[in-house]
């Protein structure tokens, strides 16, 4: 009888699965991630402790740039019904046009009488031109007839509201749309911030730390 | 982590040329490496860039005086924000002893009023001016989280407030 031979077995992992799974899951992150899409407005938020993220669906956002200017955008399902609203409110007339093309704007930055033009521009001359922003003063206060119009448009579910303020802007702006919610009875808002670490050995790290097993959610 | 070279066993005796077999297999192992140091850059990347929103809730405007939040002298703290990140604060109701601080140190303020006040008693008034930046009033909001400051509000301040604040910042040479 021939005795078994004893195989050295070769040291050599074969690397090939090893490789196929790696390349699968990156491309499956890349297609999976959600591309910034290049925003129109330059806005350099603010940085805050809160660990909340923004809501993206339904919501009604304010930005003020730099300059102090007001720009406004939306959830793009209750587009077509605030524009109508709007309408309503203000008596004006939109054409189907003039609607197709707003569903197709990225933001407002104009008051309301050069918004058919201003929805018409395409994405290369918006990135080009400086714009005056929606009216927030006390005298034409055109932002809080949006917001009067996306409340009623958004009667029956939530809508979240959104202000996206630059570092540089000044509070007045920042008072003077707060004043513009206000007077729609909306005293909630989401101020959009930039993740950033509870300082160590502060109050709230303490406390997010003691109340790491309970179920409360960490920061409110 | 080269491929060991695999001796030839066969001996064909001298004189014959051994005609050497390569490999085809090829290392992997870089390739792997590469992939994951990818994965890993697009994981970071991706939650990264979501942004944060932190919640501010205003009080509703009232004119009458019997519905506004009544705060006691003894546990406030009023915080006025000016020009150049500069903070003015002064305890109960005299803006006259109003004192000058930055965004550094207003923390230990807070927490120093925290701790000498019973808490229900403790109150932060924020009174941003017209010289504040948006900058200024987010991060005195997310200085009250920092510092579990439950109570909270942000009004406009007073003409008197605010022509001291005028003053100082006249007398200070701030611009």
């Amino acid at each position: 009888m021939a005795r078994a031979k004893i195989k050295r077995g070769s040291t050599h992992v074969d690397m090939t699965a090893m490789c196929d799974v790696a390349f699968l899951l990156l491309t499956f992150f890349i297609l999976a991630a959600q591309f910034k899409p290049s925003e129109a407005i330059e806005v350099v938020t603010p940085s805050s402790v809160s660990n909340k993220h923004a809501p993206q669906k339904d919501f009604f956002n304010v930005t003020i740039d730099k300059d102090n200017k007001v720009y406004i955008d939306m959830d793009e399902g209750i587009k077509g019904d605030v524009l109508e609203e709007l309408a309503k409110e203000r008596n004006l007339k939109f054409s189907p046009d003039d609607i197709q093309a707003f569903k197709k704007a990225t933001f407002v930055g104009v008051p309301l009488s050069q918004l058919n033009q201003f929805t018409r521009l395409s994405a290369e001359q918006i990135s080009k031109q400086k714009f005056p922003g929606v009216p927030v003063d006390s005298t034409n206060n055109e932002l809080q007839a949006w917001i009067t119009a996306a409340v009623n448009a958004s009667l029956g579910h939530k809508l979240n509201f959104l202000i996206k303020g630059d570092d540089a802007s000044k509070y007045t702006t920042f008072s003077n749309v707060i004043d513009a919610f206000k007077k729609n009875d909306i005293y909630k808002y989401n101020l959009v911030t930039n993740a950033e670490e509870v300082p160590v050995g502060s109050e709230l790290y303490k406390k997010n730390m003691s109340g790491a097993a309970e179920t409360k959610p960490a920061g409110q | 982590m080269a491929e060991m070279e695999v001796k030839e066993s066969s001996k064909k005796g001298p004189g014959v040329k051994k005609s050497k077999k390569k490999s085809t297999r090829v290392d992997l192992t870089p390739m792997v490496d590469l992939g994951f140091l990818l994965i890993t850059f697009f994981i970071f990347t991706t939650t990264m860039s979501q942004p944060t929103s932190l919640n501010l809730n205003m009080p509703k405007d009232t004119e009458k005086p019997d519905e506004n939040t009544k705060v006691k002298e003894s546990g406030s703290l009023t915080l006025m924000l000016g020009k150049g990140n500069v903070i003015y604060y002064y305890y109960g109701a005299d803006p006259s002893t109003m004192q000058t601080t930055g965004y550094k140190d207003v923390r230990n303020i807070i927490l120093e009023k925290k701790k000498k006040t019973p808490a229900e008693d403790f109150f932060v008034i924020i009174k941003p001016d017209n010289d504040a930046t948006y900058k200024n009033a987010v991060d005195i909001l997310d200085e009250m989280n920092i510092n579990d400051v439950g109570r909270y509000a942000m009004v406009k301040p007073t003409p008197d407030e605010f022509n001291m604040i005028q003053q100082t910042e006249k007398a200070g040479g701030i611009q």
